[in-house]
């Protein structure tokens, strides 16, 4: 029985030994594999939910993504919508929005795009607040608030 | 079995150690220059050779001296202090600042860190999803690569990943080593269960945000790596704890009491880690038949892994992360690196070669890319 220990033991270390030399030049294919998995994508929470309509304007294409309610074991009563203007931004971005297209507007964006001051007025009362509304590196991001 | 008695020597001569290198020199060569050394950048090539260098003398004189702690420290100290310049200069680099912006979130462009780890596990398994704005396959600190990596040297390490592979356990550990006696002495060693209380607490709270609590709330880290800008209390308030934290945990504490303060009283990853040694094959051993009950490795150890009564029962704790300090402080070599199944105070030497072989290969690739990165903005810097 201790013999057996012992040569389990300095087996598993040398298992390890195998593991850490080829963890490195493997780590690009290991890392793939793992990224496969269905667990590995960021959560709506953080990336604002799938673009479930792109409006093609003048200068710059709207996204308005599904809104978000994502918690853990369902859905949340708050929750969000994000929209992306992506292009180049007019100094003021002025939009109505039918986020869950029922071919009712829900509410009506106004933004300074120098100042980032922003006004939400609601068409319904499902709108509560803006969340974020921020420049980014595509052109401009704004989370309306959501409830149920 | 080798070296039974107390006290036999773990150095070996100067032909003996450069051939016990030769392996480590040859891999880091391959992992530090890619195969093909190119010198068309003089800083590169400068930086690369002097990372090359370090990590092979500190390996060499591991083995040379018999001694492990103070020089896997030096490099586990570097690592932490490259990271963060690394961490920094590309911040400022690509932002002009050290904190992310709203937009960075959005556009989950937050560099991971394995300290996330404790956190994304039950989302995941609930929600299909990780909850942390960074990228999967990014080129720099993704999340795929990180978690294979930490995977990867939590298996084989155990608790080692604490003091061989975290990027951040050397600022502790640095500060930790800056006093030669301590000032507080006496410190309950019952805090060192701490940490598990805040995995609990970290792990609970971010499955029911759907967001890394510790990342946004408590990390102190964040005081040298990035954080989320200061625009309104809840930020200013979250700014406020990051730099207490790391002020007192990571600076004042360790610097009092020789001990890693944080990484024994906060680190949730840590509580994770120290599971994580009921599986690594590699463990410290004591050698009851030549300890001499002195107790000055229980003075020692930075991590509150041994008691006076553990070596009277010739038992380490879980809590322990191998980095050898208890080892070297102990003239009689009865605490020694052992395999699990091999009985205490034989194969001493095999068992310490092939661990740090093992877990400084690990330290030495994983850090080389953050270390040739700052000994290069150095040179840029001065040259
Ligand atoms: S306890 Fe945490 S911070 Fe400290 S070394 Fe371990 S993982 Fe890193
Ligand atoms: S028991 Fe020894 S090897 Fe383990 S953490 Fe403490 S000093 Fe380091």
């Amino acid at each position: 029985m201790k013999k057996i220990k012992i040569i389990a033991g300095i087996a598993w270390a040398f298992i390890c030994l195998i593991l850490i030399i080829v963890l490195f030049p493997g780590l690009n294919s290991f890392s793939s594999s793992l990224a496969m998995l269905p667990f590995m994508k960021i959560n709506p929470n953080y990336t604002g939910g799938e673009v479930a309509q792109s409006l093609v304007m003048d200068n710059c294409t709207i996204d308005i993504r599904r809104p978000v309610f994502d918690g853990l074991f369902g859905e949340r009563q708050k929750g969000f919508v994000q929209i992306d203007w992506r292009g180049e931004i007019p100094a003021e971005i002025i939009d109505t929005i039918d986020f869950d297209f029922d071919n009712n507007k829900d509410f009506a964006i106004s933004i300074n795009s120098k100042s980032s001051e922003t006004i939400l007025l609601p068409f319904n009362n499902k709108i509560r607040d803006v969340g974020i509304s921020t420049p980014t590196s595509y052109g401009w991001a704004v989370r309306v608030n959501l409830k149920k | 079995m080798d070296d039974t008695l107390s006290g036999t020597s773990l150095k070996k001569s100067f032909g003996k150690s450069l051939l016990y290198s030769l392996p480590m020199i040859l891999i880091t060569f391959m992992f530090i220059s890619g195969g093909r050394p190119d010198f068309s950048n003089p800083s590169s090539a400068l930086a690369m050779m002097i990372t090359f260098i370090l990590v092979n003398v500190l390996y060499f004189l591991m083995h040379y001296t018999g001694k492990t702690d103070k020089f896997r420290a030096i490099l586990f100290i570097i690592f932490a202090l490259s990271l963060s310049f690394t961490l920094i200069s590309n911040m400022l680099e690509m932002r002009n600042s050290m904190s992310f912006s709203q937009a960075d979130i959005l556009e989950c462009k937050i560099p991971f860190c394995h300290l996330v780890i404790p956190m994304m596990i039950l989302p995941a398994a609930f929600t299909k999803s990780i909850i942390f704005p960074g990228s999967i396959l990014g080129s720099f600190a993704g999340i795929a690569s990180m978690v294979v990596l930490w995977l990867v040297a939590t298996l084989v390490l155990g608790r080692g990943f604490c003091s061989w592979g975290c990027f951040y356990g050397g600022w502790d550990d640095g500060f930790s080593r800056i006093r030669k006696k301590p000032v507080i002495k006496k410190i309950s060693d019952s805090w060192k269960w701490m940490p598990f209380a805040v995995l609990f607490m970290v792990a609970l709270t971010s499955a029911l945000s759907l967001g890394p609590t510790y990342c946004d709330w408590i990390c102190p880290f964040k005081a040298v790596t990035e954080f989320e800008e200061v625009t309104s209390v809840a930020s200013a308030a979250k700014a406020g704890v990051f730099i207490s934290l790391f002020a007192g945990l990571v600076v004042i504490l360790p610097f009092l009491t020789r001990k890693r303060t944080q990484c024994s009283f906060l680190c949730p990853l840590g509580a994770i880690n120290t599971l994580s040694n009921k599986i690594t094959p590699f463990t410290v051993k004591i050698d009851k038949a030549n300890c001499s009950e002195c107790f000055k490795c229980v003075a020692a150890c930075p991590l509150f892994a041994l008691t006076q009564e553990g070596i009277r029962n010739g038992k380490v704790s879980v809590f322990c992360s191998k980095c050898g300090k208890c080892i070297d402080a102990c003239s009689r070599n009865a605490i020694h690196y052992g395999i699990k199944g091999v009985p205490a105070g034989t194969m001493k030497k095999f068992s310490r070669n092939l661990f740090l072989f093992i877990s400084f290969l690990f330290m030495a690739v994983f850090s080389s890319g953050s270390i040739v990165n700052t000994f290069r903005g150095l040179l840029d810097l001065i040259f």
